[in-house]
């Protein structure tokens, strides 16, 4: 069949009517995930795995794999769109991925342009969307064939790579970075081993030898730390809303804003694609380029809608192009997506190049459902963004408590055991304790994601090659991969070596 | 950053990767005919860690220490709260979902903010039964609800 009849059966899917549901109560959940400062789209999307996998807990499973992870993607890129009205409206972002829409978007919102603001960024999200989506179809099919010929050595070298980019960006200290890196793979090591049976520190202990549960662990670190940090540290006050004339552009602005939209779409693109690099740095990295290559570039940062268009497209085109690695080579490339792909194997799933044979159904339609999904957003946003705005003051002493309430629901609804309430709760404090001191925790989750398959591609590549580690760099492909890995790590400590100041990947 | 915690945290995992290296030495090798025992994996990760955390130990005499900037911290309500959620933890499955969801949220809420006992009573008695109804009786899911006597 052609891509284009895959497309037709993604629609087909995607349109059925509990999954169009799913996909607007994931993309509205999304916008209120990425209004709120706070949570971020990892803790949204991990809160949320328990409840979907409630929600689609009757169905046949390759359908309740296809309904959540509707849900759950449209959470991630929702939250693309959420985190601008506060960036613009009240200069704090709601995600670190619309920090620099900031700079412009305030600006404007002074200059009571804020309407064409907000418009303008959610038209770039669409068509960011929209362009994301096309090249993920284009390059969905050759890519997994591709990825179809690579033997245990290539994966484990790639996974390799996959874990290098996201530790080589992931905070200040590359050291720390990778601590966590290592200190994940090694809890993804305890339980029951795949290969040989043999249960690896679990100390007799019965709830450790199906090892630790990633969905536990995800949702400790990311939503209960988060939780716990605001509890902790009180917040300041609250800004003023800007207010909110005009929401549609006018002329003059939508004919400023085209290429400033379509470039940042496709450099955006590019960017999430590449394992590590995320939304986060790609908003940063079209205001930087855009600033340099538009006319009115020397004016940015006094309200210009250039400056709203460019990074708010990047961002939710990398939110797109961080699918294609996940759902084309298996690996995720950003916490998120880390997270999107342990729900999937919480469903027994395997992303990867045999997902798109296997399981179409659940590949394409979620393809067609982020098309669906965006067009849900740009209606839903352009006359609801006021109310949007107004989720900023949802009370902080309802919201908190009601999210450690919802995350110990959603663990023991799944895991059934007050074990991982404790272990969640651990996490909760570690997650806290550790990302206060610049131990990024998204390289931890991945490797914890990860680690399982690592281990099991290396030893599977071992015992081809009778123990013989030369087995990873003899396969030209294999080699590249780790040289590439290497490289990731290298080079941003050179930068800082030489004084540079190097951009991290805050968002994970 | 503080460079205490630092230091702790790099002496913590340097220990943890001791015990990992040792540890891995007494899985049992398999009867499985490769030499790539359950073992290989675990003992790498361990000498990796070891030697990050010496590296970051080292790193923590290098660097100045930065002034951190001590917010109010609000360590009464956290350990409040904190413990509230221990003891909904330990009491989940002994009294049932509905009672002990609905105490810690009136705990927590009464925490953050006091006073507005009606707004709270609503919404932590909404949420534990709604929860509670959708998941078990809509849903058909299992979840203790109510004590067992």
């Amino acid at each position: 069949m052609s891509t284009l009849q895959f497309l037709i059966d993604g629609f087909s899917i995607a349109a059925q009517w509990h999954n169009l549901l799913f996909a607007f109560v994931g993309v509205l959940i999304g916008t209120a995930v990425g209004v709120l400062p706070g949570i971020g789209p990892m803790s949204g999307v991990a809160l949320l795995i328990p409840v979907t996998a409630t929600l689609t807990s009757g169905m046949p499973t390759s359908a309740a794999a296809a309904s959540s992870i509707i849900l759950l993607a449209g959470v991630y890129y929702g939250a693309m769109y959420g985190g601008s009205p506060t960036s613009i409206l009240l200069n704090t972002p709601g995600e670190s991925s619309s920090v620099v829409t900031t700079l412009d978007g305030y600006q404007m919102a002074q200059q009571g342009r804020a309407g064409a603001a907000l418009a303008i960024s959610a038209i770039g999200s669409f068509v960011a969307g929209i362009i994301a989506l096309i090249g993920l179809v284009l390059l969905a099919e050759p890519l997994s064939n591709v990825a179809l010929k690579f033997g245990p050595a290539e994966y484990f070298s790639l996974m390799l790579l996959g874990l290098a980019a996201v530790s080589g960006l992931a905070g200040k200290s590359i050291t720390k970075a990778l601590i966590m890196t290592v200190f994940g793979l090694m809890l993804g090591t305890i339980g029951i081993d795949a290969v040989s049976g043999i249960a690896r520190f679990t100390y007799d202990m019965p709830v450790l030898y199906g090892g630790l549960e990633f969905l536990t662990i995800a949702v400790g670190l990311f939503a209960l730390g988060e939780v716990f940090k605001t509890i902790f540290e009180k917040d300041d006050e609250d800004g003023k809303i800007a207010k909110i004339n005009r929401i549609l552009p006018t002329k003059q602005d939508m004919k400023d804003s085209t290429a400033p939209i379509l470039r940042g779409s496709i450099l955006g693109f590019f960017i999430g694609v590449l394992p590590g690099a995320g939304a986060t740095l790609a908003s940063f990295f079209s205001y930087i380029s855009e600033k340099k290559i538009n006319k009115n570039g020397s004016k940015f940062g006094t309200g210009r809608i250039e400056g709203v268009a460019a990074p708010e497209s990047a961002n939710n085109a990398a939110s797109g192009g961080a699918m294609i690695p996940l759902l084309t080579l298996g690996i995720p490339g950003s916490g998120t997506t880390a997270i999107l792909m342990g729900a999937l194997i919480m469903y027994n799933i395997q992303p990867g190049p045999l997902l798109f044979d296997e399981h179409p159904d659940i590949a394409w339609g979620l393809i067609a459902s982020m098309f669906i999904g965006n067009l849900m957003l740009l209606i839903l946003n352009m006359p609801l963004v006021k109310v949007f705005a107004k989720i900023i003051d949802t009370p902080k002493k309802y919201l908190l408590p009601i999210i450690i309430a919802i995350s110990f629901f959603g663990v023991y609804a799944v895991q059934y055991t007050t074990f991982d309430l404790f272990l969640l709760l651990g996490c909760g404090l570690a997650g806290y304790f550790l990302v206060k001191n610049d131990f990024p925790v998204a390289p931890l989750v991945l490797a914890l994601v990860l680690g399982p398959m690592i281990e099991n591609n290396m030893r599977r590549a071992l015992t081809i090659s009778n123990g013989d580690f030369s087995i990873f760099v003899d396969r030209g492909l294999s080699l590249t991969f780790l040289i590439v890995a290497a490289a990731w790590l290298i080079i941003p400590l050179l930068l800082k070596m030489r004084g540079k100041k190097v951009i991290i990947n805050e968002e994970g | 950053m503080s460079k205490t915690f630092d230091r702790y945290a790099g002496i913590a995992f340097l220990l943890i990767g001791v015990l990992f290296v040792i540890e891995s030495q007494k899985i049992s090798e398999s009867a499985y005919g490769s030499n790539v025992g359950p073992s290989i994996f675990p003992t790498c990760l361990g000498v990796l860690l070891i030697l990050l955390s010496i590296r970051l130990i080292y790193e923590t005499f290098k660097y100045k220490t930065q002034e951190t900037e001590k917010g109010s911290m609000q360590y009464k309500k956290f350990i409040i709260i904190f413990v509230a959620a221990i003891l909904y933890a330990l009491l989940l499955e002994k009294i049932g979902y509905v009672i002990t969801t609905f105490a810690f949220l009136m705990i927590s809420f009464q925490t953050m903010e006091r006073g507005k006992w009606i707004s709270s009573i609503v919404i932590s008695l909404a949420f534990s039964l709604g929860i509670y109804y959708l998941f078990s009786v809509v849903l058909g899911g299992a979840l203790p609800g109510f004590p067992q006597f």
